[in-house]
This record gives structure tokens, C-alpha cells and sequence, in this order.
């Protein structure tokens, strides 16, 4: 089994395409013709065209390059269908179809004959009960889900357990202007699993950092080891807090729910998990177009007190560093700034100033800095320091993180400059904050264990 | 798998006794109270002359798990300071196991001062999803009513096992507070990492909880554990 088959295919088959709008079988088809490459519609009992397309009886009959099945039918005939796939060589389906594993004891029984039938023909199963997937790139869209080719293409793999959670980042990316290399719904997880689904955008050249959304597997230990091996980072958004159980009855057994496994597992494996799918979307970001950290020191540059202790605030409650600047730092700072009031750390300029981006600068070259972050009001005489910050980030090889606020029309434009320097931006300082905290938590979770219990006097010596 | 395992596992128990579940982590090395099992009250009594006052008394009995709601509050008896207190106490113990038509031993123990350190929960739990897993957290209601505990996927290292006592809300109390002992958090750490570990290397073990360990100054006692097996 290949899962590149599902999400690198040649060539799709719709099957259960139909001619009549609304159905998924047309939406389905309509998504897919998207694709440059042969589609073919499927469906025994339609005859002529659809999108111009001739209908084929099976995919069997199928004398093209094809090795992607969107399987627009419903549960009973799945298993058929799939077997009918291994017959042909199509090695990836989708099946959009709901009634398996979640609804009771038949459709348990449907799903294990449909995985025994996808193991034997070799085909990589995605779902059933999955909205389906996205790689904008390459406008594959293997979904019937509606208007979802404006989602700009880009660096952040989108893996989620339920479709619709999967949409709901996907349009907050697309309202934000961020891109995905890809976004997955898993379903019920056939036999395309997150182990197979990261490790497949692991080794994608186009995917820069993975977010996941998780409710729980029968194998958790699996991938926490799975986010463990791979290189690209990952960060983790774990849904089932309140799901505690009737703790008092017992102890152990009933105090280790399966959130505060996976919270745990997810710290000792080196990935960062967020409380939200909005500070998923953003600690994917940061993650995907910043260099990776090297430690938990952050650096905090505003023009503004207020916005600047919100954010101070915040960093520290999420366990980050603010370590004192070096003095070299702190005379470069003064010099830009005399008589400024605080020039440690956060350094607060008061307002902003065109020597602005030379305070940041100084303070990202702070050989005690891993993290930068920035906020300022927007102010129209200044503008953004967006030429002294050229070339910043990679120069020091440090994430700079820029939050602003100012009208949408202006700030929309001008941030995604600094966004193209590889700056990621944010218009509330909350956000920013949160964001930073999870390159925080990527930097604390994966470093070696003396830089974690730096301060307690602890041996590590195991 | 351990001589103990064997045997329970044999008689088709679900849990390991008390002194057997202690026996089984003493034998990795955490500190337990001196204790022996005894089958009448004579030798309670002698066995608590061997010990030295004051002891324990409880129920030890395979069929009995929670102790000290089992025969009216007779399953355990604390602070025992002479023989008296001692024939007493197990005669209530062997009575009411008679009544229960029940067979129970009584394990003698030394007693131990609570006052000298900080009631804690150490335990472990095979998880059908992760396999094993740790927990620590503070003893008795503070872990009912706060679940104040930080867990870990195991087999667990002692600095993981340290970091994971710094993790609870309730981390400062382990520094001592208003002339309360400070806590040997290493000792409380090889308690987790022993948990995990035993967990770990036998399949056929369920749940092992400690609950309470005494951590003091200069070491953490295992007071009290329960071993559950698979079905």
C-alpha cells in the first residue's frame, strides 16, 4: 500500500458521479475536474456525459491512467467498490460515506470487511465518514465539500480526525491569506491513519510544518512515536478535556484519561499542543515559515506598554524566558533610544520611531535571544520597518514574530510584506503571544533535557 | 514474570495482596515499613514486640481490597502501641474475616509518622492506547477533588519522574510549607520510575497504585499498594 496513490494520483475516478447538482457524486465531480490530470465518472446506471466526461461502468473499465477513487456511494457497496479498485490497480480511495465504525456494531462490521477488502486488493483507504482532502497545489480536490478552491496553496499541513474541523482551519487559513500544502480529514481511519498521513507530508517537499487535530486513536502511543521520528515539526491540538470520567470512584485508572495522555505524550515526544484551532493555524505558521528555535529566550520589542505587558503576561504564563540583554544590547538600545525607561527586556520604545526596526534588530542579534517578538500600533508617518528588517531572519537565524494593529486596508497589506521576509504577523498581541508560545514549547519540548530543568537543580544524568 | 505474579496469577486473583505488592516493588529497591504476616493474634503480638511500637494492623486477605471500609473499620488499625492494642486488633480482624467466612491473615507493620512528610499518589496504568503510563500526584482528597497530577508515557527516566513533580500546582508543598518537611523529590521520582518500569516489563500486570507514599526528608516509604492484574 502506497498512501502517495491518494494524495499524488495521476488520475481520479469518481465513482457514483452523478448529473444532478446537490449530490455528492456532481459535487465531487465537479471538485475533481479541477485536477490536470484524466478524471474519470463512474456510475453503472448513468449513461452520456457529465462535465463533458463519458460515465464508465466500472472502474475496471477504466483504460487510463488512474490511481485515486472518490467513492461518492453509499456504505453498503463500499467494500465492493474498494475490491473492484485493488482489481484495477487503483491504489488510494476516499470514502466520503458515513455508517461504518461510529454507527454501531453493523457498521463496525462493514468497516473491518471494508479494511479487510482494501488490505487484500492493497488499496490506501481515506475514511469512511471523511469530507476527504485538499492539496491546493495541485488542485486535487478529493472532496465534495463546496467553494474550497480559493484556499490558497502554501507550507502548512492541515491533518485532522473529523473533516469538519479540518474546513474549519482551512477557511481560517484562507480568511487570513495563509496557505496549505495540503489538508486531510481522516474519518475514521480505514487504513490511512495519522501515522501514514504524517509521514507522507513528512517526506512532501512542500510542507514545512504539520498541525493535527486529535480526539483520540487506538493507538496513541503510535503516533506519539511517529511525531517523534519525523523531521518536520509538528504541533498538536488535543479536543477532550472534560472527558474525565467518574475520577472519584477509583484512582490511577480513572485519573489518567486519555487528554492527559495525550497532553503528556505529546511534551515527551517534542510536540507543542495548542487549546484552540485558531492557535493551531498560528503555531502552525510560525512553525512553518520561521527558522526552528533553539531555545526558549524570547526577546520582546513594543512600542506600545500596554500591548506589551499583555503580551509579557502571557509568554510567561506559557513558561517562556525573558532573559536580561546583553550589555553590548542594551548600549546599542540606549544609544537608539537615550534616557529610555526600561531597556532590558521587554524593550519599550514608546512609541513607534523610524529607528524601530534598528532596536529590533539589535535585540534579534542578542547572542541571548532565541525568539524575537515585536508589537507596534500601526503609524501611517512611519509605515513598517520592513527594509531593516529584510534579510533579518535568516541572518540570525531566529524566529521574528511581528504583531501590529491598524485599519484591515493598511495593515493587510503592508504585514504581508514583512510576512514575505518570513516574518509571520499577527493583529492582536494575544495572538502573537499565543504563537510564540508554542515555538516556546517547540524549543522546551525538543531540547536536550538539561535546558528543560535549567533552574531546579536537578541531575539529568540517566 | 516474578515468583508472586506466578502464583496469583495460579489462583486466579485479580489483584496481588498488600504484602505482596510490596514485597514486588521492596524487591526494586523502594523503601517499605518492616512488616510480617501473621496467622493468629499470639503471633501479632510477638511479631509487634519484633517490630517495636507502634504498628499497624490490617486485614490481608486476597479477597479483600479496600481495607479500611471492610469489616466496620476493623481492616486497618494504626498506631498500635502495646500488645493489648495489638491481640485486639487482630482478633476484630480474624473475627470479622470469620463472620465474612473469608480467609484473611493480619499484617503487622511498623507505624509510621505521617507528621515527618507529605501523603502522595504514585501509580501506573496500562492504557489500551498508550500501553504503560505514570502518575504522581498529592495524596488522599487533594487528588480526588483537584486532580492535581502530571502523568507520563513510561518507561519514564528519574529527571522525567523529577520534572513531573514540579509539574503539580501543588509542587511548592514538597519545599516545605510553614515547618512542614521538605521533600526528597528523587526519592518520589524512583517511586515513578519504578511503577513504570514494573508496568513495563510485565504484561500481565494491570494497575499498580501507591497511595499513599510517605515522602520525607531523605526518602519516600510505599505505606501502602495495590497490585491489579489483567483479566
Amino acid at each position: 500500500m502506497t498512501v502517495a496513490d491518494l494524495f499524488d494520483p495521476e488520475g481520479i475516478a469518481v465513482v457514483g458521479a452523478s448529473d444532478t447538482p446537490g449530490k455528492i457524486g456532481y459535487e465531487a465531480m465537479q471538485n475533481a475536474i479541477q485536477f490536470d490530470g484524466p478524471v474519470y465518472p463512474v456510475n453503472p446506471s448513468s449513461s452520456g456525459t457529465v462535465f463533458n466526461r463519458e460515465f464508465i461502468s466500472s472502474v475496471t473499465e477504466i483504460s487510463g491512467e488512474v490511481d485515486l477513487a472518490l467513492c461518492c456511494v453509499p456504505a453498503p457497496v463500499v467494500p465492493d467498490i474498494i475490491r473492484e479498485c485493488g482489481e484495477a490497480g487503483i491504489g488510494g480511495a476516499v470514502i466520503f460515506a458515513g455508517g461504518f465504525s461510529e454507527a454501531g456494531p453493523e457498521g463496525q462490521e462493514l468497516q473491518e470487511r471494508l479494511v479487510e477488502t482494501a488490505i487484500e486488493g492493497d488499496v490506501a483507504v481515506l475514511g469512511p465518514n471523511t469530507s476527504g482532502f485538499l492539496v491546493p497545489e495541485e488542485k486535487l480536490y478529493a472532496t465534495f465539500a463546496t467553494n474550497i478552491n480559493t484556499i490558497p496553496p502554501g507550507n502548512i499541513a492541515v491533518i485532522a480526525q473529523s473533516g469538519g474541523l479540518a474546513y474549519a482551519i482551512a477557511f481560517q487559513a484562507e480568511n487570513k491569506g495563509v496557505g496549505l500544502s495540503a489538508m486531510v480529514g481522516l474519518g475514521n481511519r480505514a487504513n490511512v491513519g495519522f501515522k501514514e498521513a504524517i509521514e507522507y507530508f513528512d517526506s512532501d517537499v512542500k510542507t514545512d510544518a504539520i498541525v493535527l487535530h486529535v480526539e483520540g486513536t487506538d493507538n496513541g502511543r503510535g503516533l506519539l512515536e511517529t511525531c517523534e521520528r519525523i523531521e518536520t515539526p509538528v504541533v498538536a491540538y488535543n479536543v477532550g478535556e472534560q472527558d474525565v470520567g467518574d475520577f472519584a470512584e477509583s484512582h490511577t485508572g480513572a485519573l489518567t484519561g486519555e487528554y492527559e495522555l495525550y497532553e503528556a505524550g505529546f511534551a515527551q515526544y517534542g510536540v507543542p499542543t495548542v487549546r484552540s484551532s485558531t492557535e493551531l493555524l498560528d503555531a502552525g505558521t510560525v512553525l512553518a515559515s520561521s527558522p526552528q528555535p533553539d531555545g526558549p529566550n524570547v526577546g520582546v520589542v513594543t512600542a506600545q506598554a500596554g500591548p506589551g505587558i499583555a503580551i509579557t503576561d502571557r509568554l510567561k504564563a506559557a513558561g517562556a524566558n525573558l532573559p536580561s540583554l546583553t550589555e553590548e544590547t542594551q548600549d546599542v538600545v540606549e544609544e537608539i533610544l537615550p534616557g529610555i525607561t526600561f531597556s532590558a527586556n521587554p524593550v519599550d520604545t514608546g512609541r513607534p520611531m523610524p529607528e524601530f526596526g534598528d532596536v529590533v534588530a539589535a535585540v534579534a542579534r542578542d547572542e541571548n535571544i532565541d525568539i524575537v517578538l515585536v508589537y507596534e500600533l500601526y503609524e501611517g508617518g512611519l509605515g513598517y520597518p520592513t527594509e531593516a528588517l529584510e534579510g533579518l531572519a535568516e541572518e540570525v537565524d531566529k524566529p521574528i514574530v511581528f504583531a501590529s494593529s491598524g485599519p484591515d486596508e493598511i495593515v493587510r497589506e503592508e504585514l504581508a510584506e514583512l510576512e514575505a521576509l518570513g516574518i509571520p504577523t499577527f493583529t492582536a498581541p494575544e495572538r502573537a503571544a499565543d504563537a510564540t508560545s508554542a515555538l516556546v514549547q517547540y524549543a522546551k519540548r525538543n531540547a536536550e533535557p538539561d535546558v528543560t530543568v535549567v533552574g531546579k537543580g536537578v541531575s539529568t544524568d540517566d | 514474570m516474578t515468583e508472586t505474579l506466578k502464583i496469583a496469577r495460579n489462583e486466579q486473583r485479580s489483584a496481588l495482596t498488600e504484602a505482596e505488592a510490596k514485597k514486588l516493588l521492596a524487591d526494586r529497591g523502594l523503601a517499605v515499613p518492616d512488616s510480617e504476616t501473621v496467622d493468629s493474634p499470639k503471633s501479632a503480638v510477638q511479631t509487634a514486640e519484633k517490630i517495636g511500637y507502634p504498628v499497624v494492623a490490617k486485614v490481608a486477605s486476597p479477597s479483600v481490597q479496600h481495607k479500611s471500609e471492610w469489616g466496620d473499620g476493623v481492616g486497618v488499625n494504626v498506631g498500635l502501641k502495646n500488645s493489648e492494642s495489638v491481640r485486639t486488633a487482630a482478633e476484630d480482624i480474624f473475627d470479622a474475616a470469620d463472620q465474612q467466612e473469608i480467609d484473611a491473615d493480619v499484617l503487622i507493620e511498623a507505624g509510621v509518622n505521617l507528621e515527618k512528610g507529605l501523603e502522595v499518589i504514585v501509580g501506573g496504568t496500562r492504557d489500551p492506547s498508550f500501553g504503560p503510563t505514570v502518575l504522581v500526584g498529592l495524596g488522599g482528597i487533594t487528588v480526588e477533588v483537584l486532580q492535581d497530577t502530571s502523568h507520563r508515557i513510561a518507561p519514564v527516566s528519574t529527571a522525567e519522574a523529577v520534572e513531573m513533580t514540579y509539574e503539580l500546582e501543588a509542587s511548592p508543598l514538597l519545599d516545605g510549607y510553614r515547618g512542614s518537611p521538605t521533600v526528597d523529590r528523587e526519592a518520589v521520582a524512583e517511586a515513578i520510575v519504578t511503577v513504570g518500569e514494573v508496568l513495563d516489563e510485565n504484561e500481565e500486570i494491570r494497575e499498580i497504585e501507591i497511595n499513599p507514599l510517605l515522602a520525607e526528608s531523605e526518602r519516600a516509604v510505599v505505606l501502602d499498594a495495590l497490585v491489579s492484574l489483567e483479566d
